[in-house]
Order: C-alpha cells, then structure tokens, then sequence
C-alpha cells in the first residue's frame, strides 16, 4: 500500500454535507473529530495502468488487451490522445464499515462521514492524477481530467473488464457487483489521457448529468466532481 | 501414493505462477487464462512440466478463475474448463510421483455485507468446482489468495461437503498484516483450523521478505501445517506496469529460513517461474522437517477482532428477550435497529463477547437467529455467542456467522450433546456445556461435576479440544436456594482444577427475588472470579459489575501493571460543566439538536404530559421549523439531521414509556422501504427513514440489496399502503423499475415513492412509480398525502 497522508480539508467535505455559509459549533466539531477519525481507518490503495490507444469512429481501442470504449463522449475525450493511463483507487472496506455503523447509531455521523470519506477518495485520485501527471511530463506531454464510467454515455458495465485490466481484485481489494458497483464503495475508476501541451480537452461539465436541474451543489455554485 | 501421508511429515513443493509464465508467452492484457486450457492445451501442459521439471510435488491446475462468474461471458462452463484443465495436469505429469491440486480462487464479487453476493450463492458456485475436479480426479483441493474470511468459509465448507479431499487454504495479506477485507493471521488460523482444513497459510500479495512477519505469526498459533506461496517480491509499478525484483537465488534462500522455522510447504505465487521453483527445490534438499507443536487456540474471533480466553473476558448478555417488551416486539417485527442499539451499547462498555438470544415461541429461531447473527456482524467486530438450544438454529447461524463463535448451550443429557456436539466440531467453534441433564441440576458440587466431566468426555469423543470447551456450573438464585450457592462455586474451581476447562456463569440470577440486587450481584461475581471463573455473563452497563471486574485483573496480576485499570480510572476528576442549555425547552433543544438535553426534558415532561401530546405540542412543531429551515437554505443536511435524531431520542423514550404502561404505541401509519436489489446505498433511504419515524410514521426497513420477490412479500404480509424505494445508480434503476412492476402485477393497493441520486421527476414517472421524492422531507409530506386520503 502506498504511503500518503490524507489532509482533508474541511471545505470540500461542507461542500459535499451541501453545506453553505455559517454552521453550528457542534457541527463543527463533529466534522473535525470526523477528519481525524477516517485518517485512522483508511488503506488508501491505487493501481494504474498505461496502453496505447487508437481512437476510431466510435469507439476507442486499447492496444494489445481485449477492451474497447465505446461512445460519443469517451471518444470526445481522448480525441487528442493515443496513450492513456487507467486508474483504480480504494480507501478500502473499513471506511464502508464504520459509515455502515454510524448509520445505525448516528446518522449526521454517518452523513459526515461519508462525506469526509468522499473528500478523502477524491484527493487520493489527486494524488494518482499528479503521478500519472509527472510520467506524462516527461514525454513532453499533458494530461486530461479524469473520466470515469458511468460519465456522458461511457457505460458503468464496463467496470468489470476495467477491474480485471488492472487486476482490481489482487492488487486492490477492488471488486464489482453484478450491477457494476464498485466494492469497497469509496473507490474510483478513471480515464487519463495523455495530450500533448498545446490542446486543451476543457473541464468536466455537468451539462451532459441528468441531475442537473436538480443538482444540490450547482445550487451552491459548485460541482460534485463525481 | 496418498497425499495424506506427506502433509506433514514430508516437506512438498508446489509450483509457481501460471499466469506470469503465460503473459511471458503472450497472454493478452485482460484475456482469460483458465480459456487456454481448451484453445492452447499445450501451452499448459508445457508449463505444468517445466514445473515438475523444476522439481515440484504438486502442480496447481490452470484453474483459478474457473467459476461461473467469471466465465459468464465466455462459451465454456467451468466443468468444461476444470475437465480439460486437469486432464492438461494429467498429462504433464504422466508417468511421475506428482499430485495434482484444483486451483480454486476468489469468486471476484465480494460476498454479503460488504458485498452482494450471497454467502449461500458463494458456496454453490465453489461446489461446482469441486464436485467437477473430484470428478476429474484430483488428489487434493487449494483454496487461495482469498482476502475475504467469509469466502473462504464458504469455500473450505464447499470442499468438506462434497469430498474427501485434503483441503489446503491461503489467504493474501497486506503489509499491515492485515487483508484487504481486515482479516488478520490470527482468525484466520482460529477459523479455518476450526474449519478442518488440512493445511492453511498465505500467499500472494507480498514477496517473501514482506511475508516473514505474518508467517511468523501464523507460526506461533497453528497446529496444522502451514503453507507459503510468495510473490518474487513486493510488486512495484513502474512506468504503469508491474514488476517484481527479487531473483530466484534469494527466493530459495528465504524459503529455506521459513523452512526452518515450521513452514512445511512452500511455492511461488506471481512473477515466480521454474527457475524460482529449481532454487526452492536445491535450498532445501536437506532440510529436516520442523514440526509444528502448538496447542491448539483458547479463544473466539471475528475476521478483524480476535479475542484470546487467558483471563477474564466479559460476555454482555442483554441481547436476549426474557422479560424485555420492547425487546419482543422488535423481534416479532424484525426490527434490527433495537437490536443494533442493544449490542453498541454493550460494545462501548466493553464487552468482549456479546451473547444472541432471540428465543420467542412465536417466532421462527431458525431464521430469525441467524440472520440477527449477520446483521450484527455487519457493524460490530467482536466476537458472540450463540445462545439457543435449538439445533437447527445453531447450526444455520453457525454457518452464517464469520469467524470461531461459542455456542451456548448443551447439558448432559445425551440427546442434547449427540445433536450438538457434532455441530460444534463441525464449524469449529467453542461450546458451552451446563452442568445439568435430564433430572436436572444437582444440588452438591460433586454431582455437578461428574456432569461436567461427563460433557467433557463427549466432547473429546467427538473430537473438540479442550480448549473449546467452556462449563457452566449454574447460578442459582439466593432467595431459593440460598444452601446450594457456595455448591456452583466449588463446582466451578473442581471443574477449572480437574478439567482444565474455561468456566462460564450468569451472575445475576443470584439476586432475583431480594432487594438490592446491585449488591448480591457484584459481590458474587467477585467470588465466583476468585473461584476461577474466566467468562461473566453480565450486562456491561453495569458498572458496579466492570468496576469489580477491572478490580479483580489487577488483584489478579492479568492487568499488568493495572496499565488498562490505569485507563479507566486515572483520570476521573471530572469538571463540572455548566450547563448553558438549562434555559431552553423542548422544541429548541430539537432545533438545535441537543440530544441528551431534549432526553432529560422528554422524562420530565411525561410526568405532565401524554407521549401523544407532547409529539404534537413540541416535536412535530419542532420538526417543521427546521424543515421549513432546511428548504429555504438556512439549514442544510447535517443540521436537518441533527434535529431528526434529537427527536428520535425523545421519540424512544416516550415509547419506552408507553409500553411500561401498556399503551399503543401512537402510529400514523406503516411504510415499507427498501434500498433495491443490487444497490448498496443506504445513507439516502436511512435518513429518510430516521425523518418518517420522527413525524409518526411506523417504518419497516427491509434494508439494502432486497429482491422484488421480498418486498412483494413483506407488502402483503404487512398490508402496506406506502412504499419507499431508493436506488443511486443507473444500473440498479432497472431493479426499482422491476419491482414496482412485481407490486402491480400482485394487484397490490399500495403507492410507491422513489428517492435517489440519479432519479428525477421524470424518470420517476416513466418508471411508473406514483411519487417522486426529491429529499427525505418530501418523503414526509408524500405520506401526509397518503395517510390523509
């Protein structure tokens, strides 16, 4: 397992609580108590991969294994590309336990909880993202952001074969249920790609989301970065 | 050749990786391995002699993923895969003394509760396996790199039940000495040695020298012997690929250090090929086997919590229903959330055991026990204990359960002992045997004794080790047979001396009947722990109770150097705080979510006031000011929820109340809700569930992961009118569509709401469901609609 010390900062987890403005000084506590708690218990966990890849007309295929991308925004993504890292990260199975428990004993523990636990999954993919950054730095070239199953039309069934590519299960922990769940449940597929420096693939948007008309965090002014 | 006459007495060599030599040859990034048994024969049959070549005893058959999961996309079946893949074993090892092993591994999905796949469904995709390589002809079964104690359970009982095999088994660790699901060495020797496994040990993961500190602790527990399959070293990733850096010479030489202190098996796991195997094999040609001779383990375990029996350990006895109302109609309603309440309590006052009793005529133990048992291993890790003396509900909840439990009870009658026992050593757990039989419990020590004698003879006969058996010499009660009393005492320090058993006792029967129990209590425990006793059935929020124990494990020189009484009691100078919430009432104390502080006032109030009218004056008025709150964004979730608990603290106690005087329980109507098959999430619908509670409601939680067939089910048997349905992936929307379907097609006059990430208006609609709820407050004015009409 990888050594990184989780910080955690406190702003993304009230973003993630959809929390805006001033709060209560129990509230509070609670989440810094929270913070130090999930530091104790996580196993953050990561793998990734490198292939070279050919973008075609609808689909993107990797080189030399057995699984293609299929749809028009994976596509859209890596139009710049032809090598792209994939990636798995894991905070592990204790942190599902103790949101589970928490449920049953205090659910505004659990609710901050989970929310300190998904500020923690996101900034340990940071932290794979600035790896794969570096590889790519050295061959002169850029990354994109990360783009996971499930986002615009890249379908979440495709979680499965993902996992067996990078040997989730051995080298993680990391498994996928029959309706493409990935378990542990604080746990992150991506898509890299490499580009070169002078193009730009933009940012995450959540126009393609269907929540969002709805979405709680755009209703703050911010994006859930799921 | 049998196999059985080398394990142990003769050291064997397995082979090394199948899939490192096939990516060698050109196995593709993904591609299936276990595929190659039918579509490049050769390529298998090649490797398995290199192997043999190397100088290998037993070689693995190209089998690991050969289950039907795994293979489901393919066009073969796993008896297809595991048929050709023996047969390429066969053929290698053609003419030479060598044992064939069917390679079984992890499943890939994860099993119940962390996971979704079911530990009965686990168990008959591994019995497929096995049925077909006996079939084949293998000579023995490896169970391996398991990380999941629970797989490997169903595995291991998979293989005991459909074959006479020896059964090898190894688990994968990681550098903390711990699996990825948190098992640790030392339950899983407990476990799978209690399982009857033939040999146990670990494999994969690390590389050798990573490895040496968990063999070493596997070392010090097992008394069967051990296995080690390492990596060529730790993986490293470089450059995004993953390579390993330890060289053969250095393998051979390791595996000969492990050799030498007790490992009698060894072999390679990824990145090792035959030249690891040919290093292995020459360091040690001359090594005399070292025994391995350990006592066999005094103790009970979780995956992630064992707990040694060297001293005093407390069983908290309060999950159980004898005289507890509440405690009945929870059992009767399944309802898990008392249950839950009843065990973290007792957890957090330090039990070290908790004892399951769910023994109501009117329900059905069976099922009932065992699924208490998993549902209480899903959120608590210390080990329980099986109270029932209905075989079939011990053997079911024995099965379920995760880890080594004790069962309690059998006596010295023999039915009792001839059903049971066989059950204990089956699943290898402890049991308690209480000293009394078909005439009852005799009054004299010595009578109580030869009873106690006579259970621990059977249960040798059996084959259970004296270390799990624990005696029970019976506390009987001070105001009924006050001359019989010191007998259980007398009876419990022969059976400790002469028996060399562990010792359990119910402590407080002795007061019943006299006032001042408290007292009786604590002082016949801390005889009884003079006496010998090592396992106090007590409550453990009885804290004259803990206090007498941590009392008696300094007196006693288990607490070394009073380092844990140190703990507990060195820093009692409590300050005084002062109360700045003495001013508020109730409905502010919910606003602003003090807990404890709305407890107090809801006692206070039920002195005046009817349960029912300080819902409607104070809580309900309470709730509606933070959920008003909450939708004009001056609030947010936490707060919300906050406020929701708060009202469920005084909610229960006014129950608790009501129930003392036999009052109904005010309910504005009963809805089921349920997080879909195949969705875990259960965050969104349990706060739903904390808020509908909270405003009246009676709710029945079916939980996560619930096929359409149960809540069909529990619909009809309940007469639900309000259904909530809650599911947070695309994926698993499908399920939620499917089971309003079921609810339709039954003719089933119920309205169903739906909730969850990525659901909306119109979604909800299309999906046919009757309301959508877009957060847990709509929820609560969807049910004012329904309950209103």
């Amino acid at each position: 397992m990888p050594e990184y010390d989780f910080k955690i900062s406190k702003e993304e987890v009230l973003r993630y609580l959809g929390v805006k403005g001033r709060i209560e000084e129990n509230i509070n506590n609670l989440i810094d108590e929270t913070i130090e708690e999930i530091k104790k218990i996580i196993r953050f966990n990561f793998t990734y991969r490198i292939f070279k890849i050919r973008v075609k007309k609808n689909k993107v295929a990797l080189e030399n294994c057995e699984l293609d991308f299929h749809g028009n925004s994976i596509n859209h993504h890596l139009r710049y590309s032809d090598k792209c890292a994939l990636f798995a990260a894991t905070l592990g199975s204790e942190v599902d336990r103790k949101i589970n428990y928490y449920e049953k004993l205090d659910m505004t523990k659990a609710l901050i909880f989970d929310a300190c636990a998904t500020a923690a999954i996101e900034e340990g993919c940071d932290f794979v993202e600035e790896e794969i950054r570096k590889i790519a730095l050295k061959e002169d070239r850029e990354i994109t952001f990360r783009f996971s199953p499930g986002y615009g039309d890249l379908s979440l069934d495709i979680q499965s074969e993902f996992l067996q590519l990078l040997d989730g299960y051995k080298n993680l922990g990391l498994t996928v249920s029959s309706h493409s769940i990935l378990i542990p449940r604080k746990s992150v597929t991506a898509i890299i790609g490499f580009i070169p420096k002078d193009k730009k693939t933009g940012k995450k948007s959540c126009i393609n989301c269907n929540k969002y008309n709805s979405c709680g965090f755009r209703k703050i002014g911010g994006i859930c970065e799921y | 050749m049998n196999i059985r006459e080398f394990i142990g007495n003769k050291i064997l060599i397995f082979d090394g990786a199948m899939g490192t030599m096939l990516q060698s040859m050109g196995l593709k990034a993904g591609q299936i391995p276990e595929l190659l048994n039918i579509e490049d024969k050769d390529k298998i049959v090649n490797i398995h002699k290199k192997y043999i070549e190397a100088g290998a005893n037993i070689i693995t058959t190209n089998t690991f993923g050969a289950n039907e999961l795994k293979l489901r996309d393919t066009d073969y079946t796993p008896e297809e895969i595991i048929e050709s893949a023996v047969e390429n074993a066969k053929t290698a090892a053609q003419g030479k003394e060598i044992f064939i092993a069917l390679d079984i591994g992890p499943i890939g999905e994860l099993l119940e509760p962390m996971g979704t796949l079911a530990f009965e469904e686990a168990y008959e995709i591994f019995k497929k396996q096995i049925i077909q390589g006996v079939k084949c002809g293998v000579d023995l079964i490896l169970i391996e790199t398991m990380t999941d104690l629970y797989e490997a359970k169903a595995a291991v009982l998979a293989a005991k039940e459909n074959s006479d095999l020896p059964v090898f088994c190894t688990m994968s660790f990681q550098q903390d000495r711990r699996t990825f699901t948190g098992c640790t060495a030392l339950s899983m020797v407990m476990t799978l040695q209690g399982l009857g496994v033939d040999v146990l040990g670990v494999n994969c993961s690390l590389g050798p020298i990573e490895l040496q500190p968990i063999v070493d602790e596997i070392l010090k527990y097992a008394s069967i012997p051990v296995m080690v399959q390492p990596n060529a070293g730790l993986p490293q990733v470089v450059n995004g690929e993953t390579v390993y850096k330890i060289t053969p010479e250095e393998f051979g030489k390791i595996a000969k250090t492990m050799m030498e202190k007790g490992v009698s098996i060894f072999g390679g796991c990824c990145g090792t090929d035959d030249n690891f195997i040919r290093e292995v094999v020459k360091a040690v040609e001359n090594i005399k086997l070292n025994k391995l001779n350990n006592k066999p383990i005094c103790g009970v375990c979780t995956p992630s919590k064992a707990v040694i029996i060297d001293g005093v350990k407390v069983i908290g006895e309060r999950i159980n229903p004898t005289g507890k109302k509440l405690f009945k109609e929870a059992l009767r309603n399944k309802d898990m959330d008392y249950i839950f309440k009843e065990a973290i309590s007792q957890v957090e006052a330090g039990a070290d055991i908790l004892d399951v009793n769910v023994g109501l005529p009117e329900i059905n133990e069976e099922e009932v026990l065992s699924e208490v048992v998993k549902n209480l291993q899903s959120i608590i890790d210390i080990p329980l204990q099986l109270d029932s003396n209905n075989a079939k509900a011990i053997e079911r909840a024995l099965r379920a359960y995760n880890g080594t439990a004790i069962v309690n009870s059998v006596n010295g009658d023999d039915k009792s002992l001839d059903t049971i026992l066989p059950l204990v050593k089956k699943y290898g757990a402890l049991v308690v045997g209480l000293t009394l039989d078909e005439s009852g419990i005799p009054s004299k020590a010595e009578d109580r004794y030869k009873v106690a004698m006579k259970i621990v003879n059977r249960a040798l006969k059996y084959g259970i080790h004296k270390e799990n058996i624990i005696i029970d010499c019976l506390t009987l009660t001070a105001s009924a047979q006050q001359e019989d009393l010191m007998e259980t005492l007398k009876a419990l320090t022969m059976v400790k001396e002469k028996l060399k058993v562990k010792t359990t006792l119910g402590v407080s029967n002795v007061s019943f009947g006299l006032p001042n129990r408290e007292l009786l209590n604590r002082t016949f425990l801390t005889m009884a722990l003079g006496s010998g006793l090592d396992l106090p059935i007590i409550n453990p929020l009885d804290k004259a109770m803990m206090d007498a124990i941590n009392g008696f494990k300094v007196l006693n020189n288990e607490d070394r150097d009073a380092k844990e009484y140190i703990k507990v009691y060195g820093n009692k100078e409590e300050s005084i705080k002062l109360n700045k919430n003495e001013h508020i009432d109730l409905k502010e104390a919910v606003i602003k979510g003090l807990k404890k502080e709305a407890a107090n006032m809801t006692r206070k109030l039920l002195k005046e006031k009817s349960g029912m009218e300080i819902m409607d004056e104070y809580l309900i008025p309470a709730l509606d000011i933070v959920g008003e709150k909450y939708e004009k964004g001056i609030i947010f979730l936490p707060q919300l929820m906050q406020s929701a608990e708060t009202v469920k603290t005084a909610f229960e106690i006014i129950k608790e109340n009501m129930a003392l005087e036999n009052k109904k329980v005010m309910n504005k109507g009963k809805i089921l809700i349920a997080t879909v098959k195949g969705d875990i999430h259960d965050i969104g619908k349990n706060i739903v569930k904390t808020l509908l509670q909270n405003y009246g409601y009676s709710v029945i939680d079916l939980g996560k992961d619930v096929p359409k067939e149960k809540i069909v089910e529990e619909v009809k048997r309940n007469n639900i009118k309000l259904v909530g349905l809650s599911a947070l992936m695309t994926t698993t929307v499908k399920s939620m569509e499917e089971t309003i379907k079921a609810l339709r097609e039954n003719n089933l006059n119920c309205k169903v709401m739906v909730g969850g990430a990525v659901l909306n208006e119109d979604y909800a609609a299309m999906i046919k469901a009757d309301f959508y709820a877009k957060d847990a407050k709509e929820s609560v004015e969807i049910a004012k609609k329904v309950f209103k009409s």
